[in-house]
């Protein structure tokens, strides 16, 4: 193992649906500025080296680390580039968190970028070339187009998710207003957030339901939006984390685990992996993230999560994936207000993805809000003390799962 | 039962990309207008951007939206070219009749170069250190394609 890693910061530029008034660099400048505001002894020339990452395809712009190279302050310095689909942010956390720990000569503090200006291109077009790949797969396995039997991109994402969605609901027995009561808490928590999208103070369950659908059981007032923004983190060594800020947040476990795509699953039949809501993925993800952090009972030790669900039905089944309510229960939970702000186990206090979503950026904007927690500084503060606390991502189709664990606490040693 | 085709698409899949220039190009643009060159400066080490940025590279410092500003002339040198069979920006017909001559151009002042067509230029003349100058569009309306390309001084 490496050397313990350690947050000493993190920021975020404003996201909306366009922000036509700053280039891509200049969007990711000021996620930058506002990560090192909180640093006050930190300047762009102490930082070492650089990982960044976004969807390209999204945007139309190819090589984008290179357009933004002085916007980032990495002229002359080691640039490491990542694209992981959905879970981009979440690698690219943990592409910083590597880079740091590997030990490298003359490498202690690093700076990760995630950002996403979708305005600037065609997101759809660019989820296409996901499902695209999917069917030229399906198309080598002997099925041909008129054999498939789903609208595997209607609606982009959601034509994949609307099968996890179902898939989910039988098996909880929920209603579509569960899902609406995850929406109205996201949203409400959005509005108290400086950078989120879509800010709803008011919103009812009643006022979702009464949205048209998108593809059942998903309606309009339910899925996350397209937004335009930048995260940034700030990873360094426990040593130089103690000089930076007051409680630097230690990592102490990380996880990226791709699932086989139940996608497959349906059209090819007779792969082992049909249902999108078993997430096996997510399961081995967080076995293997708490078993480094030793985590042995998630729901008691977890304080806070930040849990990557662009649908409401996604943010309860992967509560119940990553450890943190027993199966099926999660519903109850934000029924009972376990989950709320002021309840045992605050889950998404930001307004998650659901209510902001820069593709590249999300996964990223999951620790880098839990990390916030357990630091005192994040937008809308848990009037709890967080201890230790959970940041996960989503990505490809509904199959890589990446998690982050971050505590106050170094990680404890083998003895 | 019968089927019915709802809807059919015979096209190709069309994606629009945009490009926010942001808050310091936009100044760039405006200048356009008036057929002006503007440029920022770094205060620290002197470089002279155009178009102009927000972050100096070399310094790693921001320059502030209302300083360091600069107006430069229409006038500059070629510091690398190419020459191609195919036009940049017509998807349908790629291939260009005439050969195309596109150049790097270091505005005089500045230190960095912008890429604009090279008109009516020679293969002679197609050398690092050629002295050259704008040609402005006759109506500017304050975008990208206001300059038309660089001519031979």
């Amino acid at each position: 193992m490496g050397r313990q890693v350690a947050i000493t910061s993190a920021g975020f530029s404003e996201h909306a649906s366009k922000r036509s008034d700053v280039s891509m660099p200049e969007l990711v400048n000021e996620a930058i500025e506002d990560c090192l505001t909180k640093v006050p002894s930190v300047e762009l020339d102490d930082i070492d080296a650089f990982v960044n990452g976004n969807m390209p395809a999204f945007e139309g712009s190819n090589l984008p680390e290179l357009w933004m190279t002085d916007w980032m302050g990495a002229r002359n310095k080691p640039l490491m580039r990542i694209t992981t689909g959905g879970t981009t942010g979440g690698s690219v956390a943990i592409g910083g968190y590597y880079t740091v720990t590997a030990e490298l000569p003359g490498i202690d503090t690093v700076l990760a970028v995630a950002f996403e200006q979708q305005s600037q291109g065609d997101t759809s077009v660019g989820l296409a070339s996901v499902a695209y790949g999917e069917i030229s797969i399906l198309n080598s396995l002997g099925i041909s187009y008129g054999q498939l039997n789903r609208l595997l991109s209607g609606g982009a994402a959601i034509g994949v998710a609307a099968y996890q969605a179902t898939n989910y609901m039988s098996k909880s027995k929920i209603t579509e207003e569960d899902l609406a009561r995850v929406v109205v808490q996201n949203r409400r928590n959005a509005a108290k957030t400086w950078w989120a999208h879509l800010k709803m103070p008011d919103l009812t369950i009643e006022d979702v339901l009464d949205t048209p659908y998108i593809q059942y059981p998903l309606r309009y007032g339910m899925v996350c939006p397209a937004s335009d923004g930048a995260v940034a983190m700030l990873f360094t060594t426990e040593e130089k984390a103690k000089d930076m800020c007051d409680i630097p947040v230690y990592v102490n476990g990380v996880a990226s685990v791709a699932n086989e795509t139940a996608v497959l699953g349906y059209d090819g039949s007779g792969s082992a992996q049909v249902d999108p809501s078993a997430q096996i993925g997510a399961m081995k993800s967080a076995e293997l993230a708490y078993s480094q952090a030793g985590i042995s009972f998630p729901r008691k030790e977890i304080d806070y999560a930040e849990v990557y669900a662009p649908f409401p039905n996604q943010e309860l089944m992967w509560d119940e994936k990553l450890g943190l309510f027993e199966e099926t229960t999660a519903p109850e939970m934000y029924e009972t207000g376990v989950t709320a702000r002021d309840g045992e186990l605050p889950v998404n206090c930001s307004g998650g993805v659901n209510s902001t979503n820069a593709i590249g950026a999300s996964a990223m904007e999951r620790p880098a809000v839990a990390a916030l927690q357990i630091m005192g500084k994040a937008s809308n503060q848990v009037p709890k003390t967080v201890h230790t606390s959970i940041g996960s991502g989503w990505g490809g189709s509904l199959n890589f799962i990446t998690l982050m664990v971050m505590s106050d606490e170094p990680k404890r040693k083998w003895k | 039962m019968t089927e019915k085709v709802i809807e059919k698409n015979k096209g190709l899949v069309k994606a629009d990309f945009a490009f926010w220039v942001g808050l310091y190009m936009d100044k760039f643009y405006d200048g356009f207008e008036q057929k002006k060159i503007m440029a920022n400066k770094c205060p620290e080490c002197g470089s002279v951007f155009v178009p102009p940025r927000k972050i100096c590279g070399k310094c790693r410092i921001k320059l502030p939206i209302d300083e360091n500003w600069i107006e430069l002339g229409d006038k500059g040198k070629l510091i690398n070219f190419t020459r191609t069979a195919y036009k940049v920006s017509d998807r349908r017909a790629r291939k260009s009749k005439s050969l195309k001559d596109y150049g790097m151009v270091q505005i005089e002042g500045s230190d960095t170069a912008i890429v604009y067509p090279l008109i009516d230029f020679e293969e002679n003349d197609l050398k690092m250190g050629t002295e050259v100058k704008i040609q402005w569009k006759e109506n500017p309306s304050g975008g990208p394609s206001d300059i038309e390309g660089f001519v031979k001084l």
